[in-house]
């Protein structure tokens, strides 16, 4: 079996969501002696963003996401010891992600968190109805790169504008990136209020996360 | 110099766009509802006719003679005295004015009682006063007079309800626990929704009005239909509409089935053949609106989506139209260019039976 048809049988077990599937691809892969990272980059990871594409368009949803990073993880467990140290604990960056305070929806936000999860950034999920001072607490806390805001209702999506003032009065907003999302947000919003980007999916967030933090 | 449009995006904001630019955001709009759905997109002449639709230079546009739907009203009752971010108009007046005002002076066709909270669960304490309200209520109106709610399966989780979060659940990859306390709260939704419809069946009512079905996902529905099988054993003659939460049912829990099918993923076409087989009279199909994207490009997609499910349907289809969907721009009282715009084209090309 060629590289490039391992690396799809790889894609393929982590689009089938089943853990046992990965394990067992991965150990042949392993096998077949390729590279951890390679078995990892474009194998599994190739399938995670498979999977992302599913899940934008509608045919598969969140419990088969977390399933397939369930399956990830356990594949990548299962190379660590190969790896070296740094390399297999690794994050791409530090985001925290919450819901505006005013605002109580919450599924939007959940799946975008989910989904920076399972691409490979630490994510702070502060929930929602979050006071805005709490984005900014939590930032420092945590070191992040990045603050998510989800608002639902034109009624909150000012709070977005305000913690972004407020990062500028704070002296933080040259160090963290700014993403916004939620139904009444918009790219022309992200813009006005001097967001770094405006996410309209949780795939999309997740590929402007890597476009910003790597 | 090329002609501009005054049209507008799907946040409200007024854009200025010429034919072309319209017929490609109408062609656009429409194939990705085909791609996503597997359904016919829009054919030339269709998409012609939504363009002609648009470039009306008047303000509002209205359906052409004999072709008129009924219309309905869904929070209406608490429209004209609700002032917080829901679209009311902040007017003091009764519910039961409220509804008057649509029946009499609006042109209603029908009408719906709805409670402030505006979901199912919050109704059981304040019960005896739904009940007393669609007495009174019924003994003042002519049209059909339903009850209202969103089925709002989110109430039964945690920290509003007795069931763990599944968002939280799914966040620790419980999965499996995830999937449970979804199908426990919407064994608890079910019953709750059939113990308020019976008090308030045997006040008057008309019949009951079920929206945003799937708001919380593939068990919001399952819930939702269980529901409506059960009124329907219970009042063959009662009027059942289901009106849906968006375009695409979510699977939150992932593998829910009802009749052999599971809900996940369903689309318009598919989730009214499902509401049909439950009971309902009536399907709302909902297609929500891009913010990003232009009024022809929202427009030519829900057209798409509605066209289809009313083709598929075998009962009357009355479109959900309003903020942000059914093509309308996401702002709280939607100016009625496009509204008038848009609910000519979902009466004269999706083909709907009412509003």
């Amino acid at each position: 079996m060629s590289n490039e048809e391992m690396f799809k049988e790889l894609s393929d077990a982590i689009v089938s969501c089943k853990k046992d599937a990965v394990i067992a691809t991965v150990e042949k892969a392993r096998d077949e002696g390729i590279p951890p990272a390679e078995i990892i980059e474009k194998g599994l990871a190739a399938g995670m963003n498979e999977v992302g594409v599913l899940f934008e368009r509608g045919k598969l949803f969140l419990p088969h996401v977390m399933m397939a990073a369930g399956a990830m993880e356990a594949g990548v467990a299962l190379l660590e010891k190969d790896m070296p140290k740094d390399a297999a604990s690794k994050k791409l960056g530090i985001i925290v992600n919450g819901t505006v305070e005013g605002d109580v929806h919450d599924i939007g936000k959940s799946i975008v968190s989910t989904m920076l999860q399972s691409s490979g950034f630490e994510v702070h999920d502060i929930g929602r109805d979050v006071p805005l001072q709490d984005f900014i607490d939590k930032a420092k806390e945590t070191s992040a790169n990045m603050i998510g805001m989800s608002a639902l209702m034109t009624t909150t999506l000012p709070g977005q504008k305000d913690v972004i003032e407020m990062l500028k009065e704070q002296g933080m907003r040259d160090d963290i990136k700014v993403m916004v999302g939620g139904a009444p947000a918009t790219e022309a919003w992200a813009n006005k209020i001097g967001a770094d980007c405006y996410a309209e999916n949780a795939s999309e967030a997740v590929a402007k996360a890597k476009e910003l933090l790597l | 110099m090329t002609t501009e449009y005054a049209l507008r995006m799907g946040d409200g904001k007024r854009v200025f766009l010429t034919k072309e630019q319209i017929m490609a955001d109408l062609q656009e709009g429409s194939a990705d509802a085909a791609d996503l759905a597997d359904v016919p997109a829009l054919s030339g002449d269709e998409l012609e006719r939504i363009a002609e639709i648009m470039m009306t230079p008047s303000r509002m546009v209205g359906v052409e003679p004999g072709k008129e739907v009924p219309v309905t009203h869904d929070i209406g009752t608490i429209r004209i005295d609700g002032d917080q971010g829901n679209s009311g108009v902040g007017i003091p007046s009764s519910r039961l004015i409220g509804s008057m005002m649509h029946e009499r002076a609006f042109g209603a066709d029908t009408m719906e009682l709805g409670h402030i909270d505006y979901s199912f669960k919050p109704v059981k304490p304040v019960i005896a006063q739904e009940m007393q309200t669609m007495e009174v209520c019924q003994q003042n109106m002519i049209v059909p007079l339903l009850y209202g709610a969103m089925p709002n399966m989110g109430l039964y989780y945690t920290p509003d309800g007795p069931f763990e979060n599944p968002g939280d659940l799914m966040k620790a990859f419980k999965i499996r626990e995830a999937q449970e306390s979804m199908e426990h709260a919407a064994g608890h939704l079910t019953r709750d929704t059939v113990w308020i419809m019976q008090r308030l069946m045997a006040s008057g009512a008309d019949g009951v009005n079920f929206d945003t079905v799937g708001a919380a996902g593939d068990g919001d529905m399952y819930a939702s239909l269980h529901a409506v099988e059960s009124l329907r054993k219970q009042y063959p003659d009662m009027y059942i509409e289901v009106g849906m939460a968006g375009e695409l049912l979510l699977g939150m829990h992932g593998e829910l089935e009802y009749d052999g099918t599971v809900l996940a993923g369903l689309w318009p076409h598919q989730q009214v053949k499902l509401a049909a087989k439950a009971g309902a009279n009536v399907f709302g199909p909902v297609v929500n609106t891009n913010t990003s994207k232009t009024s022809p490009w929202n427009l030519a997609r829900a057209v798409t989506f509605v066209k289809a499910a009313v083709e598929a349907s075998p009962i009357p289809c009355h479109v959900n139209m309003g903020m942000g969907v059914g093509g309308i721009p996401m702002f709280e009282t939607p100016t009625i260019d496009a509204v008038s715009r848009a609910s000519k084209a979902m009466v004269e090309i999706a083909g709907v039976d009412g509003i």
